[in-house]
């Protein structure tokens, strides 16, 4: 072989390096690992590169940055656009990002199973959310049932008649406590104040937990909430975890013996209290144990938190900034179901759900091995422009969304299609009614008491360019300071 | 899928489609589902225990150094505190499980039954593009002789070069040519396309890793490539030489002659890593252990034995992704299928349990395998470093009289004919003084190794 048996001249010549790494030609070791993405205008993406054909490139590490977190949409939108099933590399999992898409995948629980040993379940323990098919009906309907239909419209005076206790509160409270009064307004921290500690204090009464464990449920809640998923505070999360299985330990044994009931205002009887059902529930002919009783009692302390926290929020903070539909509210409150409807659409609490495929599937040309991480993308969903036209615009009156009673089968009709901010399909979230209830109900009675409500700007965080308040993004709104006229 | 195609189906039918090529079941959703081929059935309808007690946390690893710029240049930092703490690691950033010991990687690989490799074409997202090629006979004998009768000249080119060069970077001007000019002569590249082949080449391989703007740069430089070796082939086919393309071209195959998208996916799953890496670390070692320089330079036959030493202790592949193929526990822990393991040499190579000493390099370690690593470990009774992790062990730990020796086995002599050489013609070669160099990779995923080597004498 001529070419190849007397290997003579140098074809590199010092050009090996740059065929390597340009930044080895050069001499200069730059770090390889990461660039640092700069923050942009809300709606704007950073450009990550082209391929020939214009196709936007999508840099994986983009998941990892501040910048994705306030500014995600124009990244999901480019994975809708061009890479409707994202195959993240650096993760090791895909993303599915269009509305029908995911719909499809949340219904077809046989094909998109959820996930063993997930991320919630190591600080939870085994709940509803990892079991699939019958297991998961069998469990659902011995839990939900309680969070739904009449058990739940019973409850609406209680829940009226706490929320009207929260805010009579802020009259005795101090600026630490988040309320302050001066020269005839109020300025509130509305999360501190109310939103944080609302759901909690609901949720804390329909399980029937004593009033003397409403502090311990706020270590449990957020302790366990921040130990999610392997994260840096998991040892807190399942120290938590531990002293809520103690401390509900002794309650279910006691309730075993004598169960509690709940009272409306008039001292009628609401039935008894969801620990109390759930004690004498049976499972396969033998009654729940209590790890079973405490593990979903971990699930509703987790789920029913930080999701209506952030809808309330959300809300607010959407609806001042947009005066026309605030006013329109306040004239109208059944419009609030608008409200809660869109703010879940335009910013979701809850960002998706993770699940397996069980089989090799084929989505778009990209072929997925039984076994990955599929990512549902609920905050994508609800961007979809084949949906909902103008996504990123916040409009209640927008006549594509559908908020009617919330429908395990989701809504697709006449042009109107339901949210996805609760999933679809057998695993829609079951506290989406109690949480709706919840945010309706508690906005109705702060808007009364709220006389012309404003956003105190000079207390919120800002947007990159230092004045105009910043976007929600992937977190829901943290604080809220409003300012109301007290008289 | 749009809602408009999705009107026509009905909730549960079951309808079969094609869709590139293959059949595939839609679900009862419309979601095309196909039944995997090799894999069993994942859905699960038991209950497992999930729960984990405080003590259980892996709080001392935060997942994100994983991937960080210390991970970059000192990975065994990391490594020691996932293997003395959490051998088996659920790295939830990453979506995988990390095993650092050396007896645990060593049990993933070998076990075929429950863990799969993935090829490179598939990390690309590239399905049904060529054959890989390597393992065939003629393919086999091509490469090794052309390896075999190139080395020794080629590496006396490059030294002399090497030698007379102004600002000598053995890394670069040595290892790195060398594996490439190897390469070059091994598939028979005519030496005018031999910049622009190299060049297309690493493109290709770096492509493979997360990277969006390399991994577009990788699939332009495989399509490069194909267009490349289409009339190459024809040509040696026509007139064939003794190298691997003129090979490939002989083969006689079942399902019809070879193409030049069979003759990139030979190349690209291919590797020059061990080669390239292996060498610039083990003068990397030797240049900065001078007493260990000393006694390879005393006495010859220890060549290989730093050879085998480097491999262990600074091998320039530090993970090997493994791919449960059903739910499977090990080590404790319930790994699901499809779960992905990164198999760390970088833990297994530096574990107290095997070595003793673990972090020094000595080319006299009496406690590593004195055989050339081949994907089966302990070849002579004795562990060998975990090295050339990417692809599954050897199907040959007893290479057939039918074929050549192993790669394994090839590369090692490589090594050590480069090794002598330099030795002759640079005797008194030591580091630059003042120069402080260091092994990284330079990207999270890629070859750990040195890049910059000053050498004088």
């Amino acid at each position: 072989m001529s070419t190849t048996t007397a290997p003579s001249g140098c074809p590199f010549s010092g050009s090996l390096a740059s065929a390597i790494d340009p930044d080895l030609a050069t001499g200069e070791l730059k770090p390889g690992a990461s660039t640092d993405f700069p923050l942009m205008p809300e709606g704007e993406a950073v450009d990550m590169g082209h391929a020939p054909d214009g196709t936007p490139l999508l840099d994986p590490r983009i998941f990892n940055t501040m910048e994705f977190f306030r500014n995600p949409y124009p990244y999901y939108r480019i994975m809708r656009d061009h890479y409707p099933v994202f195959h993240d590399k650096l993760h090791n999992c895909y993303y599915v990002t269009r509305y029908d898409d995911i719909t499809d995948c949340y219904f077809d629980d046989e094909g998109f199973n959820t996930i063993p040993k997930g991320a919630s379940s190591g600080v939870l323990g085994n709940t509803q959310l990892e079991l699939s098919g019958v297991e998961h009906r069998r469990r659902r309907n011995l839990y939900g049932q309680h969070l739904v239909g009449k058990s739940l419209n019973n409850r609406i005076p209680a829940i009226e008649q706490l929320a009207e206790e929260m805010i009579k509160d802020w009259d005795n409270m101090t600026p630490e406590q988040g309320v302050e009064d001066k020269d005839g307004t109020r300025t509130v921290a509305l999360g501190k104040a109310f939103a944080n500690e609302f759901p909690i204090r609901v949720v804390c009464q329909v399980l029937g937990f004593p009033d003397e464990a409403r502090e311990d449920f706020y270590y449990w809640y957020n302790s366990m909430m921040s130990g999610l998923g392997g994260s840096e505070t998991q040892q807190e999360g399942l120290e938590a975890r531990q002293h809520l299985e103690d401390y509900v330990e002794g309650i279910v044994e006691e309730r075993r013996k004598n169960p509690t009931f709940l009272y409306d205002q008039d001292g009628n009887s609401l039935g008894k209290d969801v620990i109390s059902k759930l004690c004498e529930t049976k499972l396969d002919g033998d009654y729940l144990s209590t790890e079973e009783i405490t593990s979903n009692i971990a699930l509703v302390v987790g789920g029913g938190g930080e999701t209506t926290r952030g809808a309330i929020l959300n809300m607010w903070y959407l609806l001042l900034q947009h005066p026309d539909q605030m006013a329109a509210v306040m004239e109208d409150e059944e419009k609030w179901d608008l409200a809660f409807h869109e703010t879940l659409r335009h910013s979701t609490p809850i960002g998706g759900q993770p699940r397996h495929n069980t089989f090799d599937v084929e989505l778009h040309g990209v072929h997925i091995p039984a076994g990955s991480l599929v990512n549902m993308v609920d905050f994508s969903a609800n961007h979809d422009d084949r949906i909902f036209k103008d996504p990123e615009t916040f409009d209640i009156f927008r006549d594509d969304l559908y908020s009617g009673k919330l429908l395990r089968s989701g809504y697709a009709k006449e042009g109107r299609y339901s949210h996805m901010a609760f999933g679809v399909g057998p695993h829609l979230c079951p506290g989406a009614w109690i949480s709706h209830q919840e945010a309706v109900v508690g906005s109705k009675i702060l808007s009364k008491h709220l006389k012309n409500p404003r956003i105190r700007v000079d207390l919120m965080p800002k947007d990159i360019d230092g004045e105009s308040l910043a976007p929600i993004g992937l977190i829901s709104v943290r604080e809220l300071w409003l300012e109301y006229d007290l008289d | 899928m749009s809602t408009q195609e999705k009107t026509g189906e009905q909730a549960g039918d079951k309808q079969t489609v094609d869709i590139m090529k293959r059949d595939i079941t839609v679900g009862r959703n419309g979601v095309p589902v196909a039944k995997a081929k090799t894999t069993g059935g994942g859905y699960r309808t038991y209950e497992i225990y999930q729960r984990m007690r405080p003590g259980e946390t892996t709080s001392k690893m935060k997942p994100n150094r994983l991937i960080s710029e210390e991970y970059l240049s000192d990975p065994y930092s990391v490594t020691e505190l996932l293997r003395e703490n959490y051998p088996c690691f659920r790295d939830w950033i990453g979506n995988s499980f990390w095993i650092t010991q050396y007896n645990d990687v060593t049990s993933i690989f070998t076990d075929e039954a429950n863990f799969e490799t993935r090829s490179k074409l598939w990390f690309y997202g590239i399905e049904e593009y060529g054959r890989d090629l390597r393992g065939e006979i003629p393919v086999l004998y091509a490469q090794a002789n052309a390896l075999d009768n190139n080395a020794r000249a080629i590496a006396e080119r490059i030294a002399d070069d090497l030698a007379a060069s102004d600002a000598p970077n053995l890394a670069i001007d040595f290892a790195a040519r060398y594996a490439m000019e190897l390469l070059c002569y091994s598939w028979g590249i005519p030496e005018a396309d031999q910049e622009a082949f190299v060049e297309r080449y690493w493109r290709m391989q770096r492509g493979i890793n997360w990277e969006p703007v390399a991994e577009q740069a990788g699939r332009d430089a495989i399509n490069e490539m194909t267009a490349y070796f289409e009339p190459l082939l024809a040509e040696r086919r026509a007139n064939p030489g003794e190298e691997m393309v003129s090979a490939i071209a002989g083969l006689e195959l079942e399902d019809g002659p070879a193409t030049a998208a069979d003759v990139t996916t030979s190349l690209l799953e291919g590797d020059h890593e061990s080669l390239h890496g292996g060498l610039a670390n083990m003068w990397f070692l030797l240049l900065t252990n001078p007493d260990q320089l000393d006694v390879i330079k005393d006495d010859g036959r220890l060549i290989k034995f730093a050879w085998f030493e480097t491999l262990r202790h600074s091998t320039p592949v530090l993970t090997a992704k493994r791919f449960a193929r059903h739910e499977v526990e090990r080590f404790g822990v319930l790994i699901p299928e499809g779960g992905l393991l990164n198999c760390s040499a970088a833990g297994a190579n530096r574990d107290p349990r095997i070595y003793e000493n673990p972090d020094k390099f000595e080319v006299t370690r009496k406690d590593v395998c004195q055989r050339e690593p081949r994907g089966m470990y302990r070849a002579d009774g004795l562990p060998a470093g975990v090295a050339f992790g990417f692809g599954p062990p050897s199907k040959h730990p007893a290479v057939p009289d039918d074929r050549p020796r192993s790669l394994y086995a090839i590369t090692r002599d490589l090594a050590v004919t480069a090794t002598e050489v330099l030795l002759e013609k640079m005797p008194n070669i030591h580091l630059k003084p003042g120069a402080a160099p260091e092994l990284r990779s330079l990207r999270i995923g890629e070859m750990h190794t040195c890049w910059d080597l000053p050498v004088e004498g």
